[in-house]
């Protein structure tokens, strides 16, 4: 029993199911079928290998078009079982949340929202390149319907620039695959796009090669995750999409970006990883602490949210590019978390869209007198948002800055001694090799800084303080702020300042909400299981990295004995001895 | 691979010289003439000057007379039967001299008969179109 | 000559199938009348199985394309002859329901569907074209009925002007590149196109360029050539003949001219290039320079004039005359890389990777006019042969979702897969194109080529969201109303379902592309086998005859 080929095809064929199901039964189809997709995964989870996590399981592999070497190449290991599962995780309270979101051409929304699912599942699943890519590039067109069907008033526009900067970005990414698929079709003799032939074929070009094959990838994840400089696409389709579409978004969309980070530009370039490590560091930095700044200004808490996203994954990139086990470990936690907090606290503003339709500072405030329950799951997923220790934000940011903070030494290693970029780290205890260093950490906690005043300034306004919404100064609210749907909440308000919703939470809004705050308090309190699945794929990455940073330290050496180091032999025996744990 | 270079006809352009000057010399014929006459000669014009010539009389009516499309047609026609007759006529002087006793006599007259056809097939469209109705 | 005529097996099915058209399509009886398109249809298909059984390798550098080529023109022929339902002859037909006679003279179904033919004809001759004076039949074949069924096409002035205009500068095109073919002939003695190859090439070997009058030959063929598949700066018709002409025809001018025309300039490529290697003669890695310079100048002004001019327009045939124009740059991308070492597969045979989007943009842009061409704009309650129009304006197509799901649906997936979306057949047809390119070491074009499509997103994305918006103000006089022809909708329908079937499955058509594009170096016995299969005279002369000769009588 194939279980990815199940995850995949089990939203497709609800898809379909949705299409001819009358539009009243839609939405239960819709939520069956993201709830039977946490049967595969979860024997999948049973039949995985906890202890080999670093190693490719349940491999599949099917032609797919021959004359190309593409084939159909599905596999998971730990990284992929984590992502995968808070995809399925976020499918069914995506679906949930939106059942009175949505009241009109629902069917197109749900069969959308299934596509999606599987698209995103498979970029996680894919182990052939342009598998990858195939599924990298299809969650565009459903983001782009759910977003210019069913957002606010500027989906339009959001819509188009999300998917033209998206796909542009991409394209180069397309551009650096094919270059490392043609290198490895030199070295091999045939074309295979398979992940494994290119990795080693991309390890084997020259640093001029990876330099370039580096940077295209990059473009293409950095404006997926997004990067500072290429963010503006963000704070727009965050805002301008329907509830449910945030939450995908923020939760999945941006890790494929970080993932691709982690699977492709690290493993198939390190050597470029890590020599462009500060550059990319430097605009994680920037991006934390700017967006940060422009979250404090903000007068629309969901645009204040989607900035935070920016921020948030500007830790992330910082982490990745740490390029030490604690780094990347924090890196991936990271992605966890920020989907599981960032989702819950846009489908709370959700909530409170669809009571009061506005989402403004000034028209909101002090709603914990009138919605306490709201303002409990409110507080507790900003808080996670912010890093408080005991919850999940806490472990994966602190992880990300200890691994910026000690990547920056000059170290000895098993491997040797690799030259780092900010030397006198190498002084500390602790210290790793990497390019980073004590000064990128001093700015990123900067950042917590600014992160901490906006989070606790959202919640103030919003939360305590002197109780105001619309409706209840004004009756007649207008409904020219635009729904991609019909306006029939006009005449079901005429009583009702928050519509046919109750004042509070209802219990289907509970429903979402409490398994993502389970999952915080778990994944904070106890977050030891989930490291240790990291381990070996993150010491895997670790390894290669060294090696081969190593290697091309070694042939950059000048040739003269008189000039070179004193350890030189001993180091050039120990390169020729390196082999990578992980490898069986 | 061969590697010697093969010697074809000269592709030397200077062959080309004469046709440029002769086509030099038509062009500056045609231009000096017509500049030439246009400064050097007189220019008296008159009414009577520019009057259209018709036999010394005044004019009658306008000389763009519409004549009927048929004889365009006609021509037309001319022209494709005429080709057809231009491709017989080589097949009709080689044929005899084909052994007739062998069956390739037959597919020789066979590919003549199918170009017939196609005329045949052109003079059945140009009866229906009415090409051959001269009123 | 038994060897000639094995060649040709396919066209003379359809040349058969025209004069068969040609006359039934003048009958008296209404019925008969209305057999034309049928028969097309049969004939097509006979071609189109000829083709794919009796096809004999041609004799040029490109031995395997012509049956590629001739099936290729069969199967999207196929699918723009279901478009054509109507097209001719409407307002006629109409006219004899209503009662009157049925004038001949005024009846343009037989020549249209005749037309229609021959230039499919042409198509299949271009692809078999083995020699100078042959490809040039075989271009104007394929593209002088092509200047009528535009004129013809509907009865208002703009398709008359659309015609003329197509004329007028297909014939400059024309003359430019027979003046090209003949000045090939001055440089190398030979109008067959395997003796052109081997003798430039080989003086290419011994002098190191391949001479001042071959390479004036080859550029100017070429931008005759390049009229036919509306490059940049041929490309100044493309905009006023798509939009004058009606839906179904402009298909057939975004495919069928476009095939011959690379059908034509890979033959003629493959004359002069890639024999200059790095590893010198043979190697097969480069064109001559001065060839590469003008074919990559023109690639990058054809894809990012093409995109660039269309994101500005408002009219969905100009769009998609503009993005055709985009698609013959990315084509020639592949033209400039070449067809790579030996044994090359579809990922890096730059010519593979050609024919292989012949066949995906064929298919593709069959679907996204099939929408154009299955809608018209007919005046409200007015009575039936009121002032119909075709469909042009973006707007016309808002709605689409709600009326007819199914036109909107083709119109999504043909643009995604002209997007290059994966996993559409769009995205398989680029990607060799990506592979090829970056093999022969274009990097540069390479990363034009992506920012290009990443351009041309911008205005597919407008034509796959403009279907689901809400329609506009019933105020307007005008309705957009499906035409009574249903086959124009269901070709329409045939190509999408092939485009996303065959971006999931179409490993085998990869694979015949992979084989059509084989290229093979002009050898001594290559020449032996052209002349081997040159007419040689079977007739058995009687030995009198023989001996006066012909002249002695």
């Amino acid at each position: 029993m194939n279980w990815m080929l199940l995850l995949l095809l089990l939203p497709l064929a609800g898809a379909a199911l949705v299409a001819f199901m009358p539009e009243k039964s839609a939405r239960q189809v819709a939520t069956l079928v993201t709830l039977l997709c946490c049967v595969p995964f979860l024997a999948m989870v049973g039949q995985f290998d906890w202890a080999r996590s670093g190693v490719d399981q349940f491999q599949t592999t099917a032609v797919w078009f021959e004359p190309l070497g593409l084939s159909f190449r599905l596999a998971a290991d730990s990284i992929t079982m984590l992502l995968v599962g808070l995809t399925v995780l976020l499918g069914p309270i995506c679906v949930v949340a939106s059942y009175t979101a949505i009241s009109e051409r629902q069917k197109t929304y749900y069969a959308w929202l299934l596509v999606l699912q599987t698209a995103m599942t498979g970029v996680f699943l894919a182990r052939d390149m342009v598998l990858f890519y195939v599924f990298f590039e299809f969650t565009l067109v459903p983001m782009f319907v759910l977003i210019s069907l069913y957002g606010s008033t500027n989906r339009k526009y959001a819509a188009v620039k999300f998917f033209l900067y998206t796909f542009t970005g991409s394209i180069l990414t397309l551009a650096g695959l094919a270059y490392v698929a043609l290198e490895a079709a030199r070295a091999n003799g045939f074309w295979s796009f398979d992940f494994e032939a290119l990795k080693t074929a991309a390890r084997g070009m020259t640093f001029d090669q990876q330099k370039w094959v580096f940077i295209a990838l990059m473009v293409g994840f950095a404006v997926k995750v997004p990067v500072f400089p290429f963010h503006t696409w963000l704070p727009l389709a965050h805002t301008e999409a329907p509830t449910a579409g945030s939450v995908v978004l923020a939760g999945v969309l941006l890790k494929l970006g970080t993932y691709g980070i982690f699977r492709f530009a690290l493993q198939f370039t390190p050597v470029a990883a890590y020599e462009y490590a500060p550059a990319l560091a430097v605009l994680g930095v920037v991006g934390i602490i700017y967006a940060g700044l422009i979250c404090w200004v903000q007068s629309d808490i969901k645009k204040l949210v989607a900035y935070s996203s920016v921020s948030h994954l500007g830790f992330c990139v910082i982490g990745l590019f740490a390029l030490n086990g604690v780094g990347l470990s924090g890196s991936v936690m990271y992605m966890i978390n920020h989907g599981l907090s960032t989702g819950a606290l846009f489908l709370l503003i959700g909530m409170i869209y669809e009571r009061y339709h506005t989402r403004e500072f000034k028209k909101l405030g002090g709603l914990a007198s009138q919605m306490p329950v709201w303002s409990t799951f409110m507080v507790f997923f900003a808080m996670a948002s912010v890093g408080l220790p005991g919850l999940n934000g806490f472990i994966s940011e602190f992880m990300c800055l200890l691994g910026t903070f000690q990547a920056g030494g000059t170290t000895w290693t098993e491997f040797g001694m690799i030259p780092g970029r900010f030397g006198d780290a190498s002084l500390l205890p602790g210290a790793t090799f990497g390019n980073l260093g004590p000064w990128f950490a001093a700015f990123a906690a900067v950042g917590m800084v600014v992160t901490a005043i906006y989070i606790l300034y959202m919640v103030g306004k919003i939360v305590w303080g002197e109780f105001k919404a619309p409706g209840h100064s004004a009756h007649a609210h207008n409904h020219a702020k635009g729904h991609g749907h019909d306006n029939h909440h006009g005449a079901a308000h005429a009583d009702h300042a928050h519509g046919p919703l109750p004042r509070d939470l209802s219990g289907r809004e509970i429903a979402v909400l409490v398994p993502l705050a389970v999952a915080c308090l778990w994944l904070g309190l106890y977050p030891s299981p989930v490291l240790r699945t990291l381990e070996e794929p993150v010491a895997m990455v670790v390894t290669q990295v060294r090696a081969d940073v190593l290697r091309n330290a070694q042939a950059a050496l000048p040739a003269d004995p008189q000039t070179a180091d004193a350890h030189t032999p001993a180091l050039l025996q120990q390169a020729a001895t390196i082999t990578e744990p992980g490898r069986r | 691979m061969p590697t010697a270079p093969i010697t074809l006809a000269a592709t030397d352009l200077s062959s080309y010289l004469p046709i440029l000057i002769l086509v030099g010399m038509a062009v500056t014929f045609g231009v000096f003439n017509v500049v030439a006459s246009n400064l050097l000669g007189p220019s008296r014009t008159g009414k009577v000057k520019e009057k259209t010539y018709e036999s010394g009389m005044d004019t009658i009516g306008s000389a763009h007379k519409r004549f009927n499309v048929r004889f365009y047609i006609i021509a037309m026609v001319f022209l494709v039967f005429d080709i057809e007759i231009i491709f017989l006529y080589p097949w009709a002087v080689t044929f005899p001299n084909i052994d007739q006793s062998t069956p390739d006599a037959l597919l020789w007259l066979g590919r003549i008969l199918f170009f017939v056809f196609t005329t045949v097939v052109a003079y059945v469209y140009g009866v229906r179109k009415g090409v051959f109705r001269f009123d | 000559m038994n060897n000639v005529i094995a060649q040709l097996w396919p066209e003379i099915a359809l040349f058969v199938t025209t004069c068969l058209v040609m006359v039934v399509g003048l009958s008296k009886d209404r019925g008969t009348r209305k057999l034309c398109a049928p028969i097309s249809a049969i004939g097509i298909i006979v071609a189109g199985y000829l083709a794919a059984t009796t096809s004999v390798d041609t004799a040029t550098t490109l031995p395997f394309m012509a049956k590629y080529g001739k099936v290729l023109a069969a199967g999207v022929g196929l699918l723009l002859l279901m478009l054509m339902a109507g097209t001719a002859d409407r307002q006629l037909e109409d006219a004899v329901d209503r009662g009157e006679k049925f004038e001949p003279l005024r009846s343009t179904r037989a020549e249209f569907y005749a037309f229609f033919l021959f230039s499919l004809m042409g198509l299949m001759l271009c692809a078999g074209a083995s020699d100078l004076i042959f490809l040039f039949l075989a271009l104007e074949l394929t593209s002088l009925p092509t200047y009528v069924m535009v004129a013809l096409s509907t009865r208002r002035d703009r398709s008359m002007e659309a015609g003329v205009k197509y004329f007028f500068l297909g014939a400059m095109g024309a003359a430019m590149f027979l003046f090209g073919f003949a000045l090939i002939y001055g440089a190398t003695g030979s109008t067959a196109l395997a003796d052109v190859a081997y003798t430039i090439q080989n003086r290419a070997a011994g002098t190191g360029s391949i001479g001042p009058l071959a390479l004036t030959g080859l550029v100017l063929s070429l931008l005759g050539v390049m009229f036919k598949i509306a490059a940049v700066p041929m490309h100044f018709y493309t905009a006023d003949v798509y939009q004058g002409a009606a839906s179904s025809v402009t298909a057939f001018l975004a495919f069928v001219p476009k095939c011959a025309g690379f059908f034509a300039i890979m033959l003629l490529v493959g004359c002069a290039g890639w024999a200059f290697g790095p590893d010198g003669y043979g190697s097969g890695t480069a064109l001559p320079p001065e060839l590469r310079i003008l074919l990559w100048t023109i690639a990058v002004l054809t894809m990012t004039v093409g995109n660039v001019l269309a994101l500005l327009q408002t009219s969905v045939k100009r769009i998609l005359a503009y993005s055709s124009i985009a698609h013959s740059g990315y084509m020639l991308v592949g033209v400039i890389a070449g067809p790579g070492p030996a044994e090359s597969t579809l990922a890096s045979n730059g010519l593979a990777a050609v024919l292989f989007y012949l066949l995906t943009y064929g298919v593709m842009s069959v679907g996204t006019f099939s929408v154009v061409a299955a809608l018209e704009r007919r005046r409200r309650a007015t009575a039936a042969d009121a002032a119909i129009d075709e469909v042009d304006h973006i707007d016309e197509l808002r709605g689409l979702w709600k009326r007819q799901p199914h036109l909107a649906a083709v119109m999504v997936i043909c643009a995604l897969g002209l997007l290059g979306l994966p996993p559409l057949l769009g995205f398989l047809g680029k990607l060799p194109l990506f592979t090829s390119a970056l093999g022969a070491g274009e990097i540069v074009l390479v990363v034009i080529l992506g920012l290009n499509s990443a351009i041309a997103a911008a205005y597919y994305l407008r034509l796959v969201s403009v279907p689901f918006l809400e329609s506009g103000e019933p105020s307007t006089p005008d309705a957009v109303v499906p035409t009574p022809f249903p086959s124009r909708a269901l070709a329409g329908v045939v190509a999408a379902v092939l485009v996303v079937v065959a971006g999931l499955a179409g490993g085998t058509l990869g694979s015949h592309a992979e084989r059509a594009g084989t290229f093979r170096f002009p050898t001594k016995t290559m020449e032996a086998t052209r002349h081997a299969s040159q007419p040689t005279s079977t007739v058995s002369v009687p030995p009198d005859a023989a001996e006066r000769g012909p002249n002695a009588r």
